[in-house]
């Protein structure tokens, strides 16, 4: 094998052991998305970390069509980590398959120029501001109702392409990629027409009841001083295109005893670069991130991404090779929780009835790697009259997966089509979830699909409840009703 | 891989359905056994049975060998391509095409996956019983293939149980649907029966039929904690014993239960435990307390360190979770596993696992087990690092010494994983030279090419020109036996003393009007033989019988005149009976009544209650096959039959299947004769799969107007009510015309059979008219088989087979019965 002498080839080669704790029971075959709508085996993640083990045992080249087209369609949704028994870390190998890969084959230009967007602090700021103004521009919104109108026809739901495999359907679903990028940016947008719609079925009568509500105490709220502080996680798309996301974060944990603080020095946490095998730069990110959090000496460091915050959660192995850093790596990453988790470790404060019919897609960053499975639901139980239905196949990944929606638009958009598919079946008014990516790619599917569902975070639900109940001591929401 | 091909199959299947290159099919090289690789010279992944049809024949075309594949989760290298043989996969053929809730069946395609079918029965209540450890994951179509077992098959069967019909691509193009709409027109052979466990090697099943049970309202879940494995194998020998008939029964040994224990899927069991024995009763939940407080007496009197109860779905779930992910995770121990299949009666569970803990220790590995202990289905993982040479040698040597051990033990060499290229070696240990010719001859029938998964299940033959003669049959190609021209009728009578052959007045009164030449009596398998064989010669007809009470049925009466009767009343005996292994063997010419006895003297029964049953034989009973009434509860008495001896029409004895509860090394020819009237054979023993005598046996006759009573019958099924049976007679008694009677019968334990009694009074909507109890219940039901008609005559008017599927009878008839001395197909 040419790369024998390479150290990223090398680096796969330490994980050996790692690679022969899969005894190739094929258990993670169904939970694979991709096995499930292409039923090739190398499309598994079984066969996958077949074709990591034929490199290491020099019967595959790095460079060849068959490892870069498998290893690049994983959506690297982790849904197999679960269903593994023997507890094969096919995150962590992906993440050295991927590294291995893009070192002798360059991946997309489209996912290169995503991932050096995001590494600079100045670019994707300004990629940002250029989305906002896009987006305040109202011509994605435009955009996307005229091709959802040309898409579906009349008395269909959706007319996403099944599996696209002709020339034709390929040139679609490069365009697609660009109308999903404006149907993404337009789903980004606040729900406002849901909370007026909200506002709209309260009576007066439950506002006040809601008051009342909101002025008891949450339970054992300690005095203010000795609350526990978190970090909250700004983010790159959060902060750029969610900003009132991080702000109800904070109110939302500030109210269930909590002392939310703003950590200026932060930077992107290196989740799109670990997950897309550019391991150096997500290192170097990592890195800054620690010392920012460092400094400001938080208890625990929220976030309300779930790829960030399985990232930050990883940090103790991502820098177990960096003798300055990885016992810092260590501590932060025991720090990490998503905002679901301390909402439900602390809270069950109630805030005003939020008389809707949502359901619930759990993101899979936070389901699968991060294995939190309860908190989110229980904080949607604790809002009164807020009905969760079920939502089929909930556990399957959106299509979203980072970047991969736009760098693959084809398969990407079969998965997220099913999403939709599932997500119109509930007859749910919003879908909630708990991750910047999958609002904006679900929404941009149920818009594409010509569906008025709007996706909001499940933060945003809980502080829309706090708000309208006078939590934070305003009622200037009951007025607006 | 020719282009050429390649092509053929991208026209056929779409570009995106044809993997043709190299490095991506590395992918398909192993299945769940990664012992063997072997890399396809392509995949190709069709939606549907036309593109399976014309790729299979496309194949053909170009001289390579076809290999079906499911999720390519087996354990024994079946599913992997000899040769650069084409993988056909199915993973793209995963719609449930229908489900029929009040007929309790359900039609998919072979890509569902096992658990996926379950998840959709649940909203109408049912569920699709076989659950093999892989059934997140596994197929439907490789369930079939495998004739999977499961935890749950100790109680509801294996596989070939609940599949009722399937849809089959053969070599030559041809299609045949073979059995069909829940199995109830059962003419002409079980195709399906032996389909089932064919491990590929027959064609392309592209349509499966199951039939499905209800969810079971309750289930209690116990976990008995042993020092010591030999106590926990002790309690469940002793637990069937008693006659308790739990769902499951697994047993988990120390190092698995560390092993798990150290996964994601920890289940809480103490590590410093010799053995956990799981135990799970369902069913009606009124009963199941008691039974599962029996069951956990019996852990505790063979010295349980603790006895658990699941007290929540959670802990129930975690339990399981934790035995059926077990061999993933003993993929922490080591880097390679071999994991053996093997079954033994239930009662020589606690000697084989001494034996197999003396072979490791001698060969200084480690074994981990953990296994269906209910069905004596033993499954030792040896743990042990390939790249070690010599530590794999030691490994071959302890697993040749382990599978030895339990075929001599009574057991056989693979009891659900196949045998695959694993265990192809080992097939000689359970079948002779004879067995293994007639297997291969069956599987001509179906793949006269050859091109069907080759270089699996069978061992290669020692000459093929021998499988070529026995399959094309014909007359002269066994003339040479005896010697002489034979002299008809008289030159058999020879064959047997006097005494054991009737003629003439003698005869005429012993068959009741029949028209024969002679009856005869022989006393041994190899005495039916040399008839046969004598018949052969002189190309007389022969009629087995057994006590001759239904000689006409079957319509099977040979053409011409001349026949003998060969009767297997005189091979009588009960040859093996070990009530702790529910299972019997008994000579063909058993009165089914003595049978009975001798089980009820032990508290077991065998409820086929077929047509005819209690005033003939064993081997009548077989012969005809069919289910009765009592079918969803107990099975069809092709589900009962473990294994046969029978002379075929080629004067061979073949020694089929065994005496154990799970069996699937090589095809299941048992499936074939059962239920073939005689036609393929004359059997002259059998071994048989038995329950224990429910404590209640009660019939509620309901009668009413017919509307009414079909009503009634209707709600009882569509309640899922549990009970055993319902069949409505139209009264013709004098003085109650118009009115129609509906017999309700109701098995189980004290609790349950109260519970279920008054559900099915509250059913129907009335009184019963009369409470047969006991005794009496069992006999109203016996005089209605006696007084049933001929089933193959009532069922007449059902569809009969298509011409495909006529040809894979004719082939096996002429197979089997060559010189056409045998009564004809009905």
């Amino acid at each position: 094998m040419k790369l024998s002498e390479d150290g990223l080839a090398r680096a796969l080669a330490e994980q050996d052991d790692a690679l022969a704790n899969c005894v190739h029971c094929g258990f993670c075959l169904p939970a694979c998305p991709t096995y499930r709508r292409l039923g090739d085996e190398a499309d598994s993640p079984r066969g996958r970390l077949y074709l990591m083990r034929a490199i290491v045992e020099g019967r595959l080249d790095a460079g060849s069509d068959a490892f870069e087209t498998h290893i690049s369609r994983c959506l690297g949704c982790r849904a197999c980590e679960p269903a593994c028994p023997a507890g094969v870390e096919y995150g962590r190998l992906l993440e050295l398959a991927r590294q291995v890969g893009g070192s002798v084959r360059p991946p997309p230009h489209i996912s290169r120029l995503l991932l050096a967007t995001f590494g600079t602090k100045w670019a994707s700021r300004l990629a940002m501001l250029g989305a906002r103004l896009l987006r305040a521009s109202r011509i994605p919104d435009l955009l996307t109702s005229a091709v959802s109108r040309a898409r579906t026809r009349p008395g269909e739901e959706s007319a996403i392409e099944p599996e696209p495999h002709s020339a034709r359907q390929r040139s679609t679903a490069r365009w697609g990629s660009l109308w999903l990028a404006f149907a993404m940016v337009s789903a980004s947008a606040p729900p406002r027409r849901l909370f007026a719609k909200v506002r709209r079925r309260q009576t007066v009568s439950d506002a006040a009841a809601a008051v009342d509500l909101g002025r008891s105490r949450p339970r054992g709220t300690p005095t203010a001083d000795d609350r526990p502080t978190v970090g909250v996680l700004a983010g790159c798309v959060q902060a750029g295109l969610f900003s009132r996301v991080n702000a109800a974060t904070e109110r939302v944990l500030n109210a269930n005893g909590y002392r939310a603080l703003r950590v200026r020095a932060q930077g992107c946490c290196g989740a799109l670069h670990a997950h897309g095998g550019d391991l150096g730069r997500a290192r170097a990110l990592a890195r800054r991130h620690i010392a920012a959090f460092e400094q400001a000496g938080v208890d625990f460091v929220a976030s309300n991404a779930s790829g960030c915050g399985a990232a930050m959660a990883d940090y103790g192995s991502l820098l177990a090779d960096d003798d300055a850093m990885a016992e810092s790596a260590c501590d932060f990453a025991g720090r990490v929780r998503d905002v679901s988790q301390l909402l439900a470790e602390r809270g069950g404060r109630a805030g005003a009835p939020l008389p809707l019919r949502v359901t619930y897609d759990p993101p899979c960053h936070l389901l699968h790697a991060q294995g939190v499975a309860e908190a989110p639901l229980a904080v949607l139980q604790s809002i009164p009259e807020l009905e969760v239905v079920p939502l089929a196949d909930a556990a399957e990944c959106c299509g979203g997966a980072g970047i991969y929606g736009l760098a693959n638009p084809e398969l990407g958009g079969w998965i997220g089509a099913d999403k939709v598919h599932s997500a119109l079946k509930t007859g749910a008014e919003a879908v909630v979830t708990g991750n910047p990516g999958c609002m904006m790619q679900i929404g941009a599917g149920l818009a594409l699909a010509g569906s008025r569902i709007r996706t909001v975070h499940l933060v945003e639900m809980l502080d829309e409840s706090y708000r309208l109940g006078g939590v934070y001591g305003d009622t200037r929401g009951l007025c607006a009703g | 891989m020719s282009p050429d091909l390649a092509d053929a199959l991208t026209e056929i299947c779409g570009p995106d359905a044809v993997i043709v290159d190299r490095d991506r099919l590395l992918a398909y090289e192993s299945d769940g056994l990664t012992a063997y690789r072997h890399r396809p010279g392509a995949v190709v992944l069709p939606r549907t049975t036309s593109q399976v049809r014309r790729a299979v024949l496309a194949v053909a075309r170009h001289g390579l060998a076809v290999v079906p594949r499911g999720a390519g989760t087996g354990l024994s290298g079946g599913a992997v391509a000899l040769d650069g043989a084409v993988v056909l996969g199915t993973a793209r053929m995963n719609r449930i095409l229908e489900i029929d809730a009040p007929n309790r069946r359900a039609v998919v395609q072979p890509g569902v996956v096992n658990a996926d079918l379950s998840a959709a029965l649940r909203p109408y209540g049912l569920h699709y019983a076989p659950d093999p450890s892989s059934q997140s994951a596994c197929t439907l179509g490789g369930n079939v293939g495998e004739n999977s077992g499961g935890p749950h098959c100790l109680k509801h069967g294996v596989t070939s149980r609940h599949v009722t019909g399937l849809e089959i691509v053969l070599s030559d193009g041809s299609v045949p649907r073979l059995g069909g709409a829940g199995g109830e027109a059962e003419l002409g052979y079980d195709l399906v029966g032996v389909v089932v466990g064919s491990e590929g090697c027959f064609g392309v099943v592209t349509e499966i039929e199951v039939g499905l049970l209800p969810l079971p309202e309750g289930v209690r879940t116990l976990l008995g904690i042993f020092d010591r494995i030999e106590d926990a194998a002790r309690a469940v020998s002793e637990i069937v014993g008693v006659g308790l008939l739990p769902a499951a029964m697994e047993i988990i040994d120390g190092p698995t239960i560390r092993a798990v224990e150290e996964s994601v899927f920890a289940a809480g069991y103490p590590i410093d435990a010799g053995a956990a024995l799981v135990i799970e009763f369902d069913g009606v939940d009124a009963g199941l307390d008691e039974e599962s407080a029996r069951a956990a007496g019996i852990c505790d009197r063979m010295g349980a360190r603790e006895v658990r109860r699941a007290r929540s779905e959670e802990e129930r779930a975690a339990l399981w979770k934790g035995r059926k992910k077990a061999f993933g995770a003993m993929g922490r121990i080591a880097p390679d596993l071999l994991v053996q299949d093997a079954t033994v009666p239930r009662t020589a569970l606690p000697s084989v696992l001494r034996g197999i803990a003396e072979i490791a220790a001698r060969y200084r590995l480690s074994v981990a087990n953990v296994f269906h202990a209910g069905d004596g289905n033993l499954h030792p993982n040896i743990v042990f690092d390939r790249r070690n040479r010599e530590e794999s040698g030691r490994v071959e040597r302890a697993s040749a010494e382990i599978m030895r051990l339990c075929v001599g033990a009574g057991g056989t060499i693979t009891g659900e994983h196949g045998v695959g290229l694993d265990k192809r070696r080992y097939m000689e240990l359970v079948c002779g030279p004879a067995e293994l010719k007639a297997m291969r001859g069956v599987r001509q029938v179906f793949d006269p090419a050859g091109t069907m998964n080759p270089g699996k299940v069978l061992p290669d033959a020692p000459g093929e020109g021998d499988d070529q003669g026995a399959a094309q049959g014909g007359p002269g190609a066994r003339r040479s036996v005896g010697g002489g021209r034979a002299r008809g009728v008289e030159s058999l009578l020879e064959l047997l003393p006097a005494g054991q052959t009737l003629v003439g007045e003698e005869a005429l009164e012993w068959l009741g009007g029949s028209a024969a030449e002679a009856v005869v009596f022989p006393e041994s398998a190899e005495e039916v033989a040399a008839l046969v064989r004598r018949a052969a010669e002189s190309s007389a007809p022969l009629l087995p019988a057994g006590s001759g009470s239904r000689l006409g049925w079957g319509g099977a009466w040979p053409s011409g005149v001349g026949g003998v009767v060969v009767s297997t009343r005189r091979i009588a005996s009960l040859v093996h009976y070990e009530p702790a292994d529910l299972t019997l063997t008994a000579a063909a010419g058993m009165r089914w009544r003595d049978l009975d006895e001798t089980l009820r003297a032990e508290a077991q029964w065998l409820p086929l209650e077929t047509p005819g049953l209690w005033s003939g034989t064993v081997g009548g009973a077989l012969a005809r096959g069919g289910a009765g009434p009592l079918r969803s509860r107990y099975g069809a008495v092709r589900d009962s039959v473990l294994g046969l001896e029978v002379v075929t029409g080629t004067g061979e004895v073949l020694r089929l299947g065994g005496r154990v509860v799970k069996n699937v090394a090589g095809f299941d020819l048992v499936r074939l004769f059962t239920g073939s009237y005689g036609t393929l054979g004359i059997v002259t023993q059998a071994s048989m799969r038995l329950f224990p005598r429910p404590e209640v046996d009660l019939t509620l006759c309901f009668e009413g107007g017919r509307e009414r009573m079909l009503a009634g019958a209707a709600a009882l099924r569509t309640n899922l009510l549990p009970v055993a049976a319902a069949e409505l007679r139209d009264r013709a008694v004098a003085g109650r015309e118009g009115r129609t009677a509906l017999a309700v019968r109701v098995l189980g334990g004290a609790a349950e059979a109260e519970d279920v009694r008054a559900r099915a009074e509250a059913t129907v909507g009335t009184e019963p008219v009369d409470v047969l109890l006991g005794k009496e219940s069992e006999s109203f039901h016996r005089r209605a088989t006696e007084v049933a008609p001929e089933p193959l005559r009532s069922a007449a008017g059902a569809r009969r087979g298509d011409s495909a599927s006529n040809r894979l009878a004719e082939g096996i008839k002429g197979l089997f019965d060559p010189h056409r001395i045998l009564p004809r197909r009905p």
